[in-house]
């Protein structure tokens, strides 16, 4: 489908700032009309090939700049739960891009060029939120140590206790990325999404970005959910036995259970950046700002700029004792 | 753009070094051959190498006159030498009314602190910035050499007892073989001393830049890593999400093990005086500083 104007015509999209849809060609707001889509290989606007890959839900026309989104893609079984719509626009995250690798002395001086900076586009990217209990169990060893002084001795005593708890945690929405291209590590980093904003899905929210279709089903990732969880129930589990020196655990299990899962998009803001023909991704959480990626680096930079930090001090301190030693 | 953003960064740095560099000029200029000015014009001589005990050849004195030369104008002090060989036990007895009783130790002081006043020494006055090396090669009647370190003015105000103990021992070391040497050496350690004394070693600065730049590098490629910014309770549940069912806590037993404690003494000497070393008033009413040696 595609959101078109009904005042001039142009494609019509989401305003993060707006909060609103806008048209960008006559400043329109709420003058959408839904257009469907025919099939997924040709734009609805201008007919020119479109490529829709396994996964794409959203596109942009290379041609004429429209957006299509492909119904098929969000719909029935494909339907997203939720959706948090995108609260950054594309300045925004810019600007957090700007503020984060703004000083950074090492980096490549195209990195924050405009020209470069533009070509950066929102994405949805499709996660699973999982709800589950960790039911933990704990019996173990656990040992105190006092230590104390009397004359010229020293006492150590050692008190042991029998340590049991069971504890059971409910957690809930625990996000995995379900996008191959998106790495897990990356997307782990981008958390966490203020869950309030989160709404029940509506098309309109992706018109102006792209998007992909959950590309594993919940039961794939499953095991990364649980793997999160467990860690996550493991430390507040010995959160509740700080007071031991040490402890010895002769049971210590985590049954995970009454798992359930939605299907949500989550908004990101993804910028390429290509230096000496390798790929720099950074990524913007659409929502919080939060600035993930891997920093270009520039030798040349950093050995110019250390070196020449190396020659002031140096000099500064050659000057200090020439001063002193008069 | 690039070569701007460059300078600018390093800004700071390059007006410390123009300032430093300035200032390094002008006092520079201010006294150019970095050089005090002699203003005590009643020095009784102009000598400064009195060889008595004729250790020294004539060559070696001039060397000595030389390097003496050079080194008053580099520390605005007097430098003088006296080598005796002779018996000081009756010299000093005659002074023991006014100073009190003397060890054979403190015959040299007498001797030392006599002959600067008496001379006049003293850079910028009488009796004022100096010092006086007494070398006595005559063994006393206890069997041993002594010397003595006499200082005066800004001197007495800078040597501590030790820096005139480490200076006569290090001079010292090799007089008996090499006595111009050694003579040499108290002189050359006296400037180094006098010059303000501190003295930075070039390793020392390569060293310390060395560590300030990879704490540089290492601050500015910590900002290229991301940091994790959810915990364990990020994605708990709202409400009653931790559900505390058991928690037992059963005292078991208890071991105490004893242990001798080792009884160390620490802590460590007191501080060391700066200057003012071996204070006492000679003869002559002037104040001095010293210290003995020997052999």
């Amino acid at each position: 489908m595609i959101y078109k104007c009904q005042s001039c015509g142009g494609n019509v999209v989401y305003d993060p700032g707006l909060r609103k849809m806008h048209c960008p060609y006559c400043d329109g707001i709420g003058t959408h009309l839904r257009e469907e889509c025919r099939g997924m290989e040709v734009c609805q606007n201008c007919g020119a090939p479109v490529d829709a890959g396994d996964y794409r839900s959203a596109v942009k026309c290379e041609y004429c700049g429209h957006y299509n989104i492909f119904e098929e893609r969000i719909e029935k079984e494909y339907q997203p739960r939720f959706i948090l719509p995108f609260r950054l626009g594309k300045k925004d995250a810019v600007e957090k891009i700007m503020k984060k690798c703004g000083s950074r002395l090492f980096m490549p001086e195209t990195f924050l060029s405009e020209a470069s900076l533009e070509k950066m586009e929102g994405s949805y990217v499709p996660f699973w939120l999982y709800d589950m209990t960790a039911d933990c169990r704990y019996n173990g060893t656990g040992t105190k140590k006092r230590v104390w002084v009397s004359g010229d001795t020293e006492y150590t005593e050692t008190s042991y206790y029998q340590v049991i708890r069971e504890m059971e945690a409910d957690f809930e929405k625990l996000p995995v990325d379900a996008s191959i291209a998106m790495n897990d590590k990356i997307m782990d980093l981008m958390e966490p999404y203020q869950y309030e904003e989160l709404t029940d899905f509506n098309p309109e929210y992706m018109s102006g970005f792209l998007a992909e279709v959950y590309n594993q089903p919940a039961e794939e990732l499953g095991d990364r959910a649980n793997e999160k969880v467990r860690a996550d129930a493991k430390v507040m589990l010995h959160r509740t036995m700080n007071e031991y020196a040490t402890l010895t655990p002769l049971e210590g299990n985590i049954y995970l259970k009454n798992r359930v899962e939605d299907y949500a998009l989550l908004p990101v803001w993804w910028y390429r950046y290509r230096y000496r023909d390798k790929d720099y991704d950074f990524f913007v959480n659409g929502q919080t700002g939060k600035v993930v990626g891997k920093m270009p680096l520039s030798g040349l930079r950093a050995l110019a700029y250390s070196g020449t930090f190396f020659a002031c001090v140096t000099t500064i301190l050659m000057l200090i004792r020439a001063i002193l030693e008069r | 753009m690039s070569l701007k953003k460059f300078f600018f960064y390093f800004r700071i740095y390059f007006i410390i070094i123009v300032i430093l560099a300035v200032v390094l000029i002008i006092l520079n200029m201010k006294n150019s051959d970095g050089a005090y000015v002699r203003t005590n014009q009643d020095c009784a001589t102009a000598e400064r190498v009195f060889d008595y005990a004729d250790v020294l050849t004539d060559a070696e004195e001039e060397q000595l006159r030389k390097l003496i030369a050079k080194s008053e104008l580099e520390t605005g002090c007097d430098i003088v030498l006296v080598t005796l060989n002779e018996s000081l036990k009756e010299y000093a007895e005659r002074y023991e009314d006014q100073l009190g009783p003397l060890y054979t130790s403190e015959y040299v002081m007498v001797y030392a602190d006599n002959f600067y006043d008496e001379n006049n020494f003293g850079f910028n006055r009488v009796h004022g910035d100096g010092v006086l090396l007494l070398d006595n090669w005559y063994r006393e009647a206890d069997g041993r050499i002594y010397s003595w370190l006499s200082t005066c003015g800004r001197v007495e105000e800078r040597f501590s007892s030790d820096m005139i103990d480490s200076l006569l021992n290090d001079a010292l070391e090799n007089v008996d073989e090499d006595p111009y040497g050694a003579y040499r050496k108290y002189v050359e350690i006296f400037t180094r001393e006098m010059k303000d004394g501190i003295h930075i070693p070039v390793w020392a600065v390569i060293l310390t830049s060395g560590i300030l730049t990879v704490f540089f590098l290492c601050m500015h490629l910590a900002d290229y890593s991301n940091r994790k910014t959810v915990d364990e309770n990020t994605y708990l549940a709202p409400e009653g999400a931790v559900r505390m069912k058991k928690k037992e806590d059963l005292f078991l037993r208890k071991t105490v093990v004893k242990r001798k404690r080792e009884v160390s003494n620490g802590g460590g000497g007191g501080g060391r005086s700066s200057g003012g070393g071996g204070h006492h008033i000679s003869s002559g009413g002037v104040s001095h500083g010293g210290g003995g040696h020997s052999r």
